[in-house]
Formats: structure tokens, C-alpha cells, sequence
């Protein structure tokens, strides 16, 4: 699996944390693998408490017309990409 | 007073907005003329499944399909298998649905006549006893359950639902909504009060609360936000800034009275929370802020039941019994108890424990398993099962294919056995005590993994 990078790590314990998801550890999200839906399996919900948590930690406000957002959402490695890119 | 306000469509004035879309309003005189002639271009069947994501596509789908004569299919979600099984029971139908194709060469340059007048002649008038729209609800035996709307039921029950919603409100009100308008709320809320109680409406249907922040900019005051409370809980935490609101509409879920007087406090605006179903439509109404027993609307009658209340209504097809526990407290006036057991509410869909559990059971290589609500402040399913061969990951690959994602438990554990007694029934405080046993192992194992 590729091997996730500090940043993702931190973005993963995130995940993992907010969202209560107790039989996995932040190590074992690969960083390609699909969010939502297939792989970590996560729904709408979460994506509203994952943005919640973002926004907290992150002092960033996350916008879905942003034709980034679509895509950032995706995996992990996207995701903290996309949140390293858009902090200050 | 403003008469116009709680007309059905045709009785308005024609340059009276009814939607805000990406290329600017659209007033009643045009959105009549474009339902008219997008009646005249639908495929030819009874039914139409309305997918529209785009609010004003699916307002606008909806009317033509009205005129038409046809009846619109609103699915319990969005799962493939559902849509097929009702197109097995509803073969003469077809499916509108974003990327749209038709709606939007009705409003090109110069395709509408603008100074057409609207009502008259346009369109004709709907019959009291059309069936216009069918809901589906999730029943216990799996089946998704028809819910009947007829014309005379939706546009008594809207007008009536106006009277609630727009009460104190003296000029028209922008609406923007957070959820689906094929769900029963947001079709009650964000497309029949546009037809029924004189509101204008936005194409939108935002999800961030910075998306919802500027959704709500764009339109004119006075401004209501039709939601549920999963939302504006991260509304209100996110730290944004709405601009002036008039009104937050509530339902799917009980609010809580702290969250619903710090949205008023915070936010500077009232809140309105809704009670209803699939079966009934809106039912009864609160400011949640400052009461906790519920106005029923005079349309409605109630009568306790064993687990349950049946509701009468001269505007309904058939009386309806819902399994939500209820206990009159005045002249029309009652609290909620709580629903019966097996009926779950997650983020405003309807479940039943006992179609979930028959399902669970039903995967090829599960010898025993239960889903079940686990205690706390959680609105997620946890299970438990017994399955040699799979993994957790098989179980819920194999519910997601069946079930909507809100119900799909998470976590799931596999156990060597259920503590069933002999009887084969399973007592709850056996089943929540292995439940909490195996999650402070779990989170003995985290610990001594991650020591420090």
C-alpha cells in the first residue's frame, strides 16, 4: 500500500477521531482508497461532521461548488492535499 | 394584507416570483407557460420517476407532469435496487433526472412569451381527485409501501400548512433548502409551498454551511432555511455567518431546545419545527425554543392506540396509523413520547429493526447476527454477528446493496455466539452488555498498542 505521508497521518487520526470509528486504526486508512462509499465506507453524515472537524482544526471553510471539492473529498490523500493547499 | 399569499399558482399575479435559478428569477407567468409546454414533451406513460437534484428542475418536471396527467414516483432513496424494484411494480414509467435535457431549452432567449399572462387559459384546472404523486415509505416487510397523493390532499394540506409557516411573515419569502425535494420534507416544504402558499424557492440545495451561507446571500428577504437538525448543528458550530434570516424550518428529527434557542440567539431569527410523515404530510408545529408540546393542524384528528396513534383527515384518502407514542396535553395540543420499537428515525429516513435483522440474516454464510441501536448519543446501528467465514466488511458490503447508507451499522463485530436464551429470544441488557464488553476490549487492545 502506498505509505501515507505525517500530514495524512494527522488527517487520518482526524477521520478516525471524529467520527468514531472504533476497529480501525489511522495507520490502516491507505491514503488512495476511496472515502466515501467503497472503501472506508463513509456517508453523507460523516462528510458533514468530517467537514465540521476540518473547519475547527483547520480554520478553513470547505465549499462543494468548488470543482476541487468533488474530487478532494475522495481519498485521503486528496483530502489533506486539498486542506494543506487551502490553509493559511 | 397580501390575499395573494396562500393562492394555489394560477390564482397569482403573473410577475410573482416562484423560483430563483442560476440564470435569475423565473415569475409565475413564465414558469406556467414552461410547465404547459414541457407537458407537452414528456415521454408518454402514467408514471415518472423525479430525480431533478436541481430544485426548479424537479419543481418544474413535477407541474408538467401534473398537467400531463401523469403521477410522480418519489423512491425512499436512491439505491439502484430500490429504483428497480418499483419500476417492476411500475412498468409504464419513465425517469427525469439531471444532467437535464429538456427543461433548460425552455427558458433560452425568447422561447417564452413574457408578458403572457399566467392561470387562464394556460393551464387547466387539476382535478381534486388526480393522483398527482406517490410517496414511498420503508415498511417491515421490506417492500417499499405506496403512500397516495391526490391533488385535493396536497393543495388542502399545503394551504393549511401556509397558514403555520408563514404566520407573521407579511411579504413573500425566499426558501432554500438543505434537503432532497423528493424526501416528503423537502417536497412539502420547498416545491408545494412555492405552488401552495405564495413562496419563492432556490435551485439550490447546498451542503456546507459556507455553500448555505452564500445560497442564502444570493436571495432576496425575507429569507427561510428549510432543514433538519445533522445540518444546522454543523451550521451553527462552523463559526459562519448567515445573513439576515427570517425563519429556520425543522424537521426529520426532534430538535433539541438548546440548539434550537441558540440558532434564534445566534442567528437572530425564529425557528419553526415541523412534525409529520410520508402517510400525513406536515401534522403539527412548534417553536421548539420555547415549547415543548406541539399545535396540531385543525385539519387533523388523533386518536391514541395501543403503541401508536391513529390520525384522521377529511383531506386524506384513508386514515393513517403511525407508531409514534403520543400524549394529549390540551385542545389539540400534545407532547411525543417516543415511537414504537421496531421503527427506527435516522437523519429522516424510516427504517424497521425487524426488515434490517431479516436481512442481516439473509447473507449466505451468516449463522446468527442482530442489529440493533447501541445506548448513548449515537444515531448509528452497531451489529453483532456470527459468521465463520466473513468479515465485517462483507456484511456491510452486502447490506449497502440493499439498505440506505444512514442504516448500514457501523461497528460491526463478529462474535462466536449471540447470547440467546432458550427460548431462542435475546434479552437487550444481555445483548448491550457483550456489545460494551467488546468495545472496551477494543479500546484496552488501542491502548496497549499506543502506549503514551
Amino acid at each position: 500500500m502506498a505509505a501515507q505521508t505525517e500530514q495524512e497521518k494527522k488527517m487520518a487520526e482526524l477521520i478516525i477521531e471524529c467520527l468514531n470509528l472504533e476497529d480501525i486504526r489511522a495507520e490502516d486508512i491507505e491514503p488512495e482508497e476511496p472515502l466515501f462509499g467503497e472503501g472506508l465506507g463513509l456517508d453523507s453524515i460523516d462528510a458533514l461532521e468530517l467537514a465540521l472537524a476540518i473547519t475547527q482544526n483547520y480554520a478553513i471553510q470547505l465549499k462543494a461548488d468548488d470543482k476541487n471539492m468533488q474530487q478532494a473529498f475522495g481519498t485521503l490523500r486528496s483530502l489533506n492535499a486539498f486542506v494543506m493547499k487551502n490553509s493559511t | 394584507m397580501n390575499t395573494q399569499k396562500y393562492s394555489p399558482l394560477t390564482d397569482r399575479l403573473p410577475e410573482h416570483i416562484i423560483a430563483f435559478r442560476s440564470d435569475g428569477a423565473i415569475n409565475v407567468g413564465q414558469f406556467l407557460q414552461a410547465a404547459k409546454r414541457l407537458s407537452e414533451q414528456l415521454p408518454a406513460h402514467k408514471y415518472v420517476f423525479n430525480l431533478f437534484a436541481d430544485r426548479f428542475h424537479f419543481l418544474l418536471g413535477f407541474c408538467a407532469s401534473v398537467i400531463a396527467g401523469q403521477c410522480t414516483l418519489l423512491p425512499p432513496n436512491r439505491l439502484a435496487r430500490t429504483l428497480e424494484q418499483l419500476s417492476v411494480d411500475y412498468p409504464d414509467s419513465y425517469t427525469l433526472e439531471d444532467p437535464d435535457s429538456l427543461c433548460g431549452e425552455l427558458f433560452a432567449p425568447g422561447a417564452l412569451d413574457e408578458s403572457a399572462g399566467a392561470g387562464n387559459g394556460v393551464i387547466p384546472e387539476i382535478p381534486e381527485n388526480q393522483l398527482c404523486a406517490i410517496a414511498f415509505t420503508s415498511g417491515s416487510t421490506g417492500k417499499a409501501k405506496p403512500n397516495l397523493k391526490y391533488w385535493g390532499t396536497l393543495r388542502t394540506g399545503s394551504m393549511n400548512n401556509a397558514g403555520f409557516l408563514l404566520k407573521d411573515i407579511d411579504r413573500q419569502i425566499s426558501l432554500l433548502a438543505t434537503v432532497p425535494p423528493q424526501h416528503m420534507w423537502g417536497f412539502e416544504a420547498s416545491i408545494l409551498l412555492p405552488l401552495f402558499g405564495g413562496a419563492a424557492v432556490s435551485h439550490l440545495t447546498p451542503f456546507f454551511p459556507q455553500d448555505i451561507v452564500e445560497s442564502l446571500e444570493s436571495l432576496p428577504e425575507p429569507r427561510g432555511l428549510i432543514s433538519s437538525p445533522v445540518h444546522l448543528n454543523v451550521l451553527l458550530k462552523s463559526g459562519v455567518h448567515p445573513p439576515k434570516l427570517e425563519r429556520i424550518y425543522c424537521a426529520t428529527a426532534p430538535l433539541e431546545k438548546s440548539l434550537a434557542l441558540e440558532l434564534e440567539q445566534r442567528f437572530k431569527t425564529r425557528v419553526v419545527e415541523v412534525f409529520g410523515s410520508s402517510e400525513t404530510g406536515m401534522l403539527a408545529f412548534r417553536q421548539p425554543s420555547h415549547e415543548n408540546s406541539w399545535q396540531l393542524s385543525g385539519l387533523f384528528e388523533l386518536d391514541i392506540q395501543e403503541g401508536g396513534v391513529l390520525v384522521r383527515g377529511q383531506h386524506l384518502p384513508e386514515q393513517v396509523l403511525l407508531q409514534d407514542v403520543i400524549e394529549k396535553t390540551g385542545e389539540n395540543r400534545f407532547n411525543l413520547l417516543g415511537r414504537h420499537q421496531d421503527m427506527l428515525n435516522i437523519a429522516g429516513k424510516r427504517g424497521s429493526l425487524t426488515d434490517l435483522n431479516r436481512r442481516l440474516l439473509a447473507i449466505p454464510g451468516v449463522e446468527d447476527g442482530v442489529i440493533f441501536m447501541p445506548k448513548g448519543d449515537t444515531e448509528r446501528l452497531a451489529a453483532l454477528v456470527v459468521a465463520p467465514e466473513l468479515e465485517p466488511s462483507d456484511i456491510v458490503g452486502a447490506l449497502r446493496l440493499e439498505i440506505d447508507t444512514v442504516f448500514l451499522p457501523r461497528p460491526v463485530y463478529m462474535v462466536s455466539e449471540l447470547p440467546r436464551q432458550e427460548t431462542g429470544k435475546m434479552a437487550n441488557e444481555d445483548l448491550l452488555n457483550l456489545y460494551m464488553e467488546i468495545v472496551q476490549m477494543k479500546k484496552s487492545v488501542k491502548r496497549d498498542c499506543n502506549p503514551g
